[in-house]
């Protein structure tokens, strides 16, 4: 039974963080249906601040975060001026070519500046910080991450579903033009849009920093889960990323633990593929 | 008049033209070109850009004079009467299907004479087989997987004890400790990465441990680069075998030891075979959690001062100002297998291959940064002076536990719980 309850925590914990990885490139592709190739690099870049500033300053990833977040918008809006905004309606590939260059030229510099060494920061407030429940040992850092991950996408349903901004963008993802007919400043509205799923994994990323070493390759693995999130989860739909990368950590998990550990992957893609196959716009597609 | 002094203008250019042509043609005579492939990207990066520093550092001692330095080549200026190693760099990305295409481009576009490589078994299977059938020189110093000199190659030679060697080693200490201390190690898992390395690693680990009467209650192999390791572990956990041996490389090694620590579970003893348990930079980030697990290790610092002084010399003057740490096990031996390609090139007289290949394959090397201090190839390519000790790492100093010829600490056993440090 402590074995069911361990592998059952573990990927409702695991699902949570990468939701807040895959919420950001779910708005972002619903919205613009424009796919960043960066995304996982945007999650390295994340974790990098964060290590820099406990390595340095001192300052526990558990109040970096914030700075991650915030460093990350920053450059999701720059992404969205000078590379994006310059691609988009040009040839149809042009954006995705434009960021799979951005997600080369991030992994490259921080390879060139920061070495591919591992980094893990040691002497944070929650390391190696664990309580037992049923039998079922807790990680306390994954434990914050999950409870972090889940206020901040609880916030963007409740921004996207409930606010005015978020009829804006909801409306934009609709309709571009339609949605200019009526007032809408869609330029403002894509901005945005790239600087909160920036955002998004910055949080997620800084957080990681607690439990998780970090290297230029740090990102990969996680952008393509997203990936399979979104697509899973329906394109624009910030719930549906939600209970998408929830069910993905359970199979990751369960299959993990049950079947093979070395199948999990195996598991979460045959999920995706056969979602798609019965509904190819996912489970809550706009 | 006039034209006298312009013949004599123009003669004066030709010459010098000609003459700084025929410099610059034996200038570019007067170089060897050795490729290095690594996984220069990727997560094995740290311990390929290691590698390549450690073959910078005996280029370094090849090419200038080192009076201060007693190993072979040291005390002259380059090789074949003032020829200089020139190192060409290629980056594999830990892909063995990239690895098979840079050994092409070094061997077919560079024009390298020999490449050195490449630290994942995957890839130097796969490169290896490219020299072979352009019958060029391929140098290994890590790469462990011991099919690679099964494969009854010409060309190819490894300076690393195989994986086979390494799990008859874990398990003869096993047996001494079960034997001397009542340890009472019966159960074994083993968790490995799903790659070459792993899987043969793996294999080998089987044979060891039931040629021992060790019983396997856990097999477990991952995704290198995965996101966590929960599952892993807690299979492991579940099945609770009193040793563990592990073949995880760089990152995995230290998300493997975390989670373990997470979990709050341990084996009584944890072998490691070449892997992020050796890499310096891998356990610094560890810490105190990196304690008390062991692997095979042909190199340390304890070891070097010891039994390898002259290494210490290379490693404090080449290596770690390139690298800012002391040699490790696996990036140490890529730098013997230029220093004994050097001397097999200097005894040759020539770079004929077919005649370097021959001195490679019948004589005997002295080696200033191996631990047995020779080097000698079996038919295959395998270093019949290949050692390795089994060390244990405390506060990130390693200590020698076995054999006991080389012990130098008392080893710490069982494994001090995550709740005790």
């Amino acid at each position: 039974m402590s074995n069911f309850l361990q592998v059952l925590i573990d990927g409702i914990l695991s699902g949570l963080l990468y939701a807040l990885v895959a919420a950001g490139l779910s708005l972002m592709w619903g919205v613009m249906n424009v796919i960043n190739f960066a995304h996982g690099e945007f999650l390295m870049v994340a974790m990098y601040i964060c290590y820099w500033i406990g390595a340095i300053l001192g300052i526990d990833p558990l109040f970096s975060w914030v700075a991650a977040g915030i460093f990350l918008f920053i450059l999701g809006c720059l992404t969205y001026k000078v590379i994006i905004k310059n691609s988009l309606g040009k040839a149809a590939m042009a954006p995705l070519l434009a960021t799979f260059g951005l997600s080369m030229l991030l992994k490259n510099f921080c390879m060139n500046r920061f070495t591919p060494n591992f980094r893990l920061l040691s002497g944070t407030i929650m390391e190696g910080k664990t309580f037992t429940v049923g039998g079922a040992v807790i990680s306390l850092p994954q434990l914050v991450t999950a409870i972090f991950a889940l206020i901040v996408l609880l916030a963007l349903v409740w921004l996207v579903s409930r606010t005015r901004l978020g009829w804006a963008i909801q409306a934009t993802a609709m309709d571009k033009e339609a949605a200019e007919l009526m007032g809408i400043d869609t330029e403002n509205i894509y901005l945005l849009v790239f600087g909160l799923s920036g955002a998004c994994v910055g949080v997620a990323g800084g957080l990681m920093t607690t439990y998780l070493a970090v290297h230029p390759e740090v990102g990969s693995l996680f952008s393509l889960i997203a990936f399979v999130i979104v697509a899973l989860g329906g394109f624009g739909s910030i719930k549906g990323a939600l209970l998408a990368a929830i069910l993905i950590g359970l199979v990751e998990s369960f299959a993990g633990f049950y079947i093979a550990a070395v199948v999990k992957y195996v598991a979460v893609f045959a999920i995706y593929l056969i979602v798609i196959l019965v509904r190819p716009k996912g489970l809550f597609g706009w | 008049m006039r034209l006298n002094k312009r013949f004599g203008f123009m003669a004066t250019l030709v010459l010098c033209a000609v003459m700084m042509a025929g410099s610059a043609a034996v200038a570019a005579e007067k170089v060897i070109k050795i490729g290095v492939l690594f996984p220069l990207t990727g997560t094995a990066a740290v311990a390929g850009q290691n590698c390549v520093n450690a073959v910078l550092a005996a280029a370094d001692v090849i090419n200038k004079k080192n009076p201060d330095i007693k190993a072979p080549l040291a005390a002259q200026e380059g090789i074949l009467g003032g020829y200089k190693i020139v190192i060409v760099k290629a980056d594999h990305q830990g892909k063995p299907d990239v690895a098979k295409s840079e050994a092409e481009r070094l061997y077919n576009q560079e024009k390298v004479f020999a490449i050195i490589g490449c630290y994942n078994s995957s890839a130097t299977k796969p490169a290896s087989a490219v020299a072979e059938r352009a019958k060029k020189i391929f140098m290994c110093g890590c790469s462990s997987s011991a099919a690679l000199t099964e494969r009854g190659y010409k060309y190819f030679f490894r300076h690393a004890p195989t994986d086979a060697i390494e799990s008859e080693e874990f398990v003869q200490y096993i047996q001494y400790l079960n034997k001397e201390k009542k340890a009472g190690i019966k159960t074994l898992g083993v968790i490995y990465e799903n790659t070459e390395f792993g899987k043969h690693a793996a294999e080998e680990a089987h044979k060891a441990a039931s040629k021992a009467g060790l019983k396997i209650v856990a097999d477990v192999p991952f995704n290198n680069g995965a996101t966590n390791l929960n599952s892993e572990v807690q299979t492991l956990k579940a099945a609770n075998p009193d040793a563990v041996f592990g073949a995880a490389l760089g990152g995995d090694y230290s998300l493997w030891v975390r989670t373990m620590k997470q979990v709050g579970w341990l084996p009584k003893i944890s072998l490691n075979y070449c892997t992020g348990y050796q890499n310096p930079a891998v356990q610094k980030e560890l810490g105190r959690d990196g304690d008390y697990f062991m692997g095979g290790m042909g190199y340390s610092p304890a070891l070097a001062k010891q039994f390898m002084p002259e290494a210490i010399k290379i490693e404090k003057k080449y290596y770690t100002p390139r690298s800012n740490q002391p040699f490790d096990s696996d990036s140490i031996q890529e730098g013997v297998m230029l220093f004994v390609l050097a001397q097999a090139i200097e005894k040759a007289g020539s770079l004929d291959t077919e005649k370097i290949v021959k001195i490679l394959q019948t004589e005997e090397f002295p080696s200033a940064m191996s631990l047995s201090g020779n080097v000698k190839f079996n038919p295959g390519g395998q270093n019949a002076k290949a050692l390795s000790v089994i060390t244990q790492i405390k506060n990130q100093s390693y200590g020698t536990v076995f054999p006991l010829k080389y012990k130098a600490v008392e080893p710490v056993f069982p494994m001090t719980p995550w709740a005790k440090r």
